[in-house]
């Protein structure tokens, strides 16, 4: 059995917005998210930028949800499901809601960072007395999916993919199988994390991939000649999947398809990329969906603004691409966003598809000296452009060698 | 159930409202608590009831069960099953 699977739910909470025209406009004004680091305090660490989710718009948010704070990146799920389903038409008004027979694959790569943080806090304080009993259900990954499913009554199965910056890819990827081979109609699925806090911003802090340019507009640069690293984002996307037939039957507004997936490790180093094993995934992705590289509109990479990163999936969108590689464009939504890690493929997913409806690629931020090492591919530059396809491809890479990509078909697809 | 404002009832109240101060996310006025104060009103629902347990069983030395709780509304009404255990 294979089924077309559409997409008939968008959510996020992100650094430029909490709505989806919010994050469109600020998308083609080409105004970042990225700016100081409010939510911990950053006295002796070497960096101190990141891309913030406005936490004032947060509390609104959660207040008319009839929910309290548990957890940041829980509470940024929350946000993202809550506009993705009500955005497909299956949950209205108030709760409690009846029961649906809907799944929720979510992806992480932290997880509940700041109820961690309290605990450690807690503990290091009182020892073992610290430990407050909702530690647990706090702390498990399965608190977004859980939370989710709680929240609205879906009582489909609920589970996290934990794959560092492929988790949310992988997790749309899985759910879109799942409508596919028919052991699901319809799945909320995506990414989420809160990890603003001084543990875990330290630890990226240290590891060196972080940029230390000193202007948070500019200081996320990818495929500049001039980057300097990433810059960590917090946010949470959300999409609805759906059999088409079933979305069809139901009226549901069709925002795109997720037409083909592709998987693969690279077996072959912790941080660093391969560019054999994303062209495996990429292979995968455009062989399921019987798509031909030429016919892509766009290609939404990564695009991390580290050296290696940007280097290593130019190399691979190279051999996979071929000949058509000069001519299909590159998009970065990083440089808006942030490195949201294992919300990241969710958000890039949403604005692949927003970029497929409006017929526009909205601008890269900062890329104004191409690095020649990055060469051989259209990269998009201050400009937005239309674009004439409804295929595009989004690549997520992650560190343990994860690789997941989605071909995505524009809602006008046909 | 005894209902009274005075005694060991208004020295639990002080303490109950030193222990939410203390260990509370939430943003309130502690000092306003009184014994009509609800649960819902100081953001304690069906989680974080288990975490105000556990911290009055550390405080007060009496284990209570969510299920035991689970129908009272307000802090009075919580002081005075806490009064009624510690003289069991």
């Amino acid at each position: 059995m294979k089924r077309r699977v559409a997409v008939t739910g968008l959510g996020m909470a992100s650094a430029i917005g909490l709505e989806e025209e919010t994050v469109w406009e600020r998308l083609m004004a080409g105004r970042g998210g990225i700016g100081e680091i409010s939510l911990l305090d950053t006295t002796g660490y070497r960096v101190s930028i990141g891309a913030e989710v406005d936490s004032e718009e947060v509390s609104s948010r959660l207040s008319a949800m009839g929910r309290r704070s548990i957890d940041r990146a829980l509470d940024l799920a929350m946000i993202a499901g809550d506009s993705a389903l009500r955005q497909s038409g299956l949950i209205d008004g108030e709760p409690p809601y009846e029961p649906q027979d809907v799944a929720v694959i979510f992806g992480s790569g932290v997880g509940s960072a700041e109820s961690h943080h309290t605990a450690f806090t807690a503990f290091a304080k009182r020892g073992v007395r610290g430990l407050r009993p909702t530690t647990v259900p706090k702390c498990m990954y399965n608190a977004i999916s859980s939370g989710l499913s709680l929240q609205y009554r879906l009582v489909g199965t609920n589970y996290m993919v934990v794959s560092a910056c492929t988790s949310a890819t992988n997790a749309i990827g899985a759910a879109a199988r799942m409508i596919r081979d028919g052991y699901a109609d319809t799945v909320l699925c995506g990414g989420a994390e809160g990890f603003f806090d001084p543990f875990f911003y330290g630890v990226w802090n240290n590891l060196g991939v972080l940029s230390t340019l000193p202007d948070p507009e500019t200081a996320c640069r990818p495929f500049d000649a001039d980057r300097a690293g990433c810059v960590l984002g917090e946010g949470a996307g959300a999409l609805v999947l759906e059999a088409r037939d079933v979305a069809e039957r139901r009226g549901a507004r069709i925002r795109g398809e997720i037409a083909g997936y592709g998987e693969s490790s690279d077996a072959k180093h912790r941080t660093s990329p391969s560019a054999a094993g994303q062209a495996r995934a990429m292979r995968q992705a455009l062989e399921e969906a019987a798509v031909e590289p030429s016919d892509l509109a766009v290609v939404n990479a990564p695009g991390t603004a580290t050296e290696a990163n940007d280097e290593c999936e130019s190399r691979s969108i190279r051999e996979v691409l071929g000949d058509a590689a000069s001519r299909v464009p590159v998009c970065a939504h990083k440089s808006y966003f942030g490195h949201t890690l294992g919300a990241s493929g969710a958000l890039e997913t949403i604005t692949t598809l927003l970029s497929l409806e409006h017929r526009t690629l909205p601008p890269n931020l900062n890329l104004e000296r191409p690095d020649p090492a990055c060469g051989g591919i259209d990269l998009v530059g201050a400009e937005s452009r239309e674009i004439h396809s409804p295929w595009a491809m989004k690549n997520s890479f992650g560190f343990g060698g994860g690789n997941g990509v989605l071909i995505v078909r524009g809602p006008d697809g046909e | 159930m005894s209902t009274s404002s005075d005694g060991g009832n208004d020295q639990i109240m002080a303490r109950m409202r030193a222990l939410l101060e203390e260990s509370s996310t939430e943003e309130y006025d502690w000092s306003s608590i009184t014994r009509e104060t609800t649960f819902e009103e100081i953001g304690i629902d069906s989680l974080s009831i288990l975490d105000l347990l556990y911290d009055v069983d550390q405080e007060f030395g009496v284990p209570l069960e969510a299920s035991e709780v689970i129908d009272l509304r307000t802090l009075g009404e919580f002081a005075d099953l806490l009064v009624e255990r510690q003289k069991a």
